[in-house]
């Protein structure tokens, strides 16, 4: 009676899904995601380009302008203004004109570095309509 | 008597492989789902820093552009004129992607102004200049 039930016990036992196989190719997927899985996050800032027919309208608005020289220097209202005064500058004429938009005019050689400078000053001026365009 | 004892013991010794099938799995899964469709530029160059950065989740598709002028997307070098097709592909195939172009602080505004109009042309609208944001 006893040697009967173990029997059937031990039956009971081996009728279970072996996992091992799907373990084994869970984890070589797993693997293969670890491996493959890409961590990047990259923190911007975001410009308008003209596009060809509002251009002409761009430059002639009430809108302020910055020109950004090869060398770097910065001019608002014919003026070179230090990257720091960008700020007070764009915070007065917004008060003036609360709509008005941000045109930077740089020149082809002027280094990125300025650029992203001058739109980070003018996006902590208040402005966030800010439209690039480059000239020769 | 004493075999008849130690068999079944045997038999429950085994580990347990579910717990750690069901553990398996939810990494699995998460990995899966983190996995998004990430085009590294493949070089490195030194960004500017800005206060007012910020992230965007969906930013995907970055292009680097080199002191000297070199424009890099997914992993090699490129020609400007190979953006628009490339960016063009892309965007049929996801059509939620986002551009970041990665320019190093000493590249000349020009190129970065060319890819731009080179993307925007390609049919993605959403495109950021990549900064640090200062701490």
């Amino acid at each position: 009676m006893r040697k009967r039930r173990r029997a059937s016990g031990v039956d009971a036992e081996q009728t279970g899904i072996d996992l091992a196989p799907m373990l084994d190719f869970v984890t070589n997927l797993l693997i293969f995601f670890i491996i493959t899985a890409v961590f990047v996050k990259e923190a911007g800032l975001e410009v308008n380009r003209p596009t060809s027919f509002e251009q002409p309208q761009e430059e002639d608005s009430k809108g302020i302008q910055i020109q950004i020289l090869e060398n770097g220097e910065i001019w608002v209202d014919n003026r070179s203004v230090d990257v720091r005064a960008v700020r007070a500058n764009v915070e007065r004429m917004s008060a003036v004109n609360p709509d008005a938009g941000v045109l930077i005019l740089a020149q082809e050689k002027a280094p990125t570095g300025t650029l992203v400078e001058v739109v980070d000053q003018v996006h902590l001026g208040g402005i966030q309509n800010i439209t690039f365009s480059t000239t020769q | 008597m004493q075999s008849r004892r130690h068999a079944p013991e045997t038999e429950e010794t085994g580990i347990d492989l579910a717990p750690m099938l069901d553990f398996t799995t939810n990494l699995l899964i998460f990995f899966i789902i983190t996995t998004s469709f990430i085009k590294e530029a493949g070089t490195v160059v030194t960004k500017p820093t800005a206060e007012t950065a910020f992230g965007r989740e969906t930013g995907n598709l970055m292009i680097a552009i080199r002191e000297n002028g070199d424009i890099w997307m997914d992993r090699r070098r490129v020609d400007l004129r190979d953006v628009r097709p490339m960016m063009e592909r892309l965007h049929i195939e996801r059509p939620d992607d986002t551009v970041v172009i990665i320019a190093d602080k000493a590249s000349d505004a020009g190129v970065v102004a060319e890819v731009m109009d080179e993307v925007r042309l390609s049919g993605i609208q959403i495109m950021s200049i990549a900064a640090d944001p200062a701490s």
